[in-house]
C-alpha cells in the first residue's frame, strides 16, 4: 500500500492506517527533532506533536511532493517553534538539567551507557557544547546542517524540502559547517582533550 | 599542504573520500599544526556527539499514544467524512428528546385519575334544586 494509498484510506474514515504512516516515519522525525532539541524527552514530544499536526492538516497534503518532505517540514517548522517560544523554559530546564533535579543521568546522556560520573559529565558538556552551537547558527544553516547530518539526506532532498536550489544548500551547508567549527573552537580546549591528538 | 587546503579537505578526509596521496598530506600536516590538529579534534568530537545521538531510538509507546489522542479529532477542512457526526446525530438526538418529552407528557396524563367535574358557573352553583318549581306545573300553565 503506497503512503498515497494510505491518505486515502485515511481521508475516507480508516484512523487506524495512520499507524502504517507513523511506523514508518516515525524514525525520521524522531531523528529531525532531536537534531534542533537535543534531548531525547523534547524529541519524543516532539515527535508526538508533529504527528498530530500531520494528521490533523492531512487533508491538506496534495501529494505534489513526497509524503516524508511534507512531514520534514512540519517537523523542522514545529521544532524551530518550539526553541523559539520555549526559550525561558529550555534555560530553566538547561539548568536542571546540569544539577540534575529532574532527570535520571541515564536518560539525559546522548551516549551509551557511561561507566561512571566523570564520563557521565563529560558527555553530557558534549552534548551541550554540540547544541549550543547547533543553536547559534542562523535558521537556514541550522536546517540544513540538520538534515544533512542528521538525516543523512542529499542535497537534492534538501532543497526540496527547503524549497531553494541544490547549489544554495551545498552554500548553506559549507557556511554551516564553518561557523560550527568556529564556535565549537571558542569554546573547545575543555572539550577536545578527550579526542586523542593525531 | 597549507592550512587553507587542509581545512577545505578535512570533511572528505572524514568521510574516507579523500585520495590516498592527499590523504598522507593532510595526515602529516595535521600532526605537525597544532591550529589543525585542534580543528581536527573538534569536527571528529562533534561527529562523534552526532552519532550518538543519532543511535537514540524513539518511545516505544509514541505510536499508541498518538493513536489514542488522534482518536477524537477531525481532519480539519475535511468534512464529508462526518456528516453523520456533525449534522445527523445533533438532529436525531433533538427528534429523540422531543419525543421522549412528549411521549412522558402522554403516559403522565394517563395516569391521571378521571375528574368528570366540571366547572360551574357561581350564579348556578347558588340555586337550591328543592325550592325550584317542577317544570310540569309551568307546562301546564
Amino acid at each position: 500500500m503506497t503512503d498515497t494509498e494510505i491518505i486515502r484510506a485515511i481521508l475516507q474514515g480508516e484512523k487506524e492506517k495512520y499507524r502504517l504512516l507513523m511506523e514508518k516515519y516515525q524514525p525520521l522525525v524522531f531523528r529531525t527533532c532531536l537534531g534542533f532539541v537535543h534531548y531525547k524527552d523534547d524529541a519524543d514530544d516532539l515527535t508526538q506533536e508533529v504527528f498530530i499536526q500531520a494528521y490533523q492538516s492531512l487533508s491538506a497534503f496534495k501529494g505534489e511532493s513526497a509524503f516524508s518532505t511534507w512531514l520534514y517540514r512540519i517537523a523542522i517548522n514545529a521544532s524551530l517553534n518550539r526553541i523559539r517560544h520555549s526559550k525561558k523554559k529550555s534555560i530553566l530546564q538547561y539548568f536542571k538539567n546540569i544539577s540534575g533535579v529532574e532527570k535520571d543521568p541515564e536518560e539525559i546522556f546522548l551516549y551509551e551507557a557511561p561507566e561512571n560520573p566523570e564520563e557521565i559529565l563529560i558527555r553530557k558538556e558534549h552534548s551541550d557544547w554540540l547544541g549550543k552551537a547547533l543553536d547559534s547558527l542562523p535558521e537556514s544553516q541550522r536546517k540544513a546542517i540538520v538534515l544533512s547530518k542528521y538525516d543523512d539526506l542529499p542535497q537534492k532532498e534538501i532543497a526540496e524540502i527547503m524549497n531553494i536550489s541544490e547549489g544554495a544548500v551545498e552554500a548553506l551547508i559549507q557556511r554551516a559547517k564553518k561557523n560550527l567549527r568556529e564556535k565549537l573552537s571558542s569554546d573547545s580546549k575543555k572539550m577536545i582533550n578527550s579526542v586523542g591528538k593525531k | 599542504m597549507n592550512c587553507k587546503l587542509c581545512q577545505e579537505n578535512l570533511d572528505a578526509y572524514l568521510e574516507g573520500i579523500l585520495p590516498s596521496d592527499m590523504k598522507t598530506q593532510l595526515e602529516s600536516h595535521i600532526k605537525e599544526c597544532e591550529a589543525c590538529n585542534q580543528m581536527y579534534r573538534i569536527q571528529v568530537l562533534a561527529d562523534r556527539v552526532i552519532g550518538s545521538e543519532k543511535e537514540l531510538e524513539p518511545d516505544p509507546f509514541l505510536i499508541t499514544r498518538v493513536m489514542a489522542k488522534i482518536g477524537n479529532r477531525e481532519i480539519s477542512g475535511y468534512r464529508s467524512v462526518d456528516i453523520f457526526t456533525r449534522i445527523l446525530r445533533p438532529a436525531l438526538m433533538t427528534l429523540s428528546l422531543a419525543a421522549a418529552v412528549f411521549l412522558g407528557i402522554m403516559i403522565g396524563n394517563l395516569s391521571l385519575p378521571y375528574n368528570n367535574t366540571r366547572i360551574i358557573p357561581a350564579e348556578l352553583a347558588m340555586i337550591d334544586d328543592a325550592s325550584l318549581e317542577s317544570v310540569d306545573n309551568l307546562s301546564n300553565e
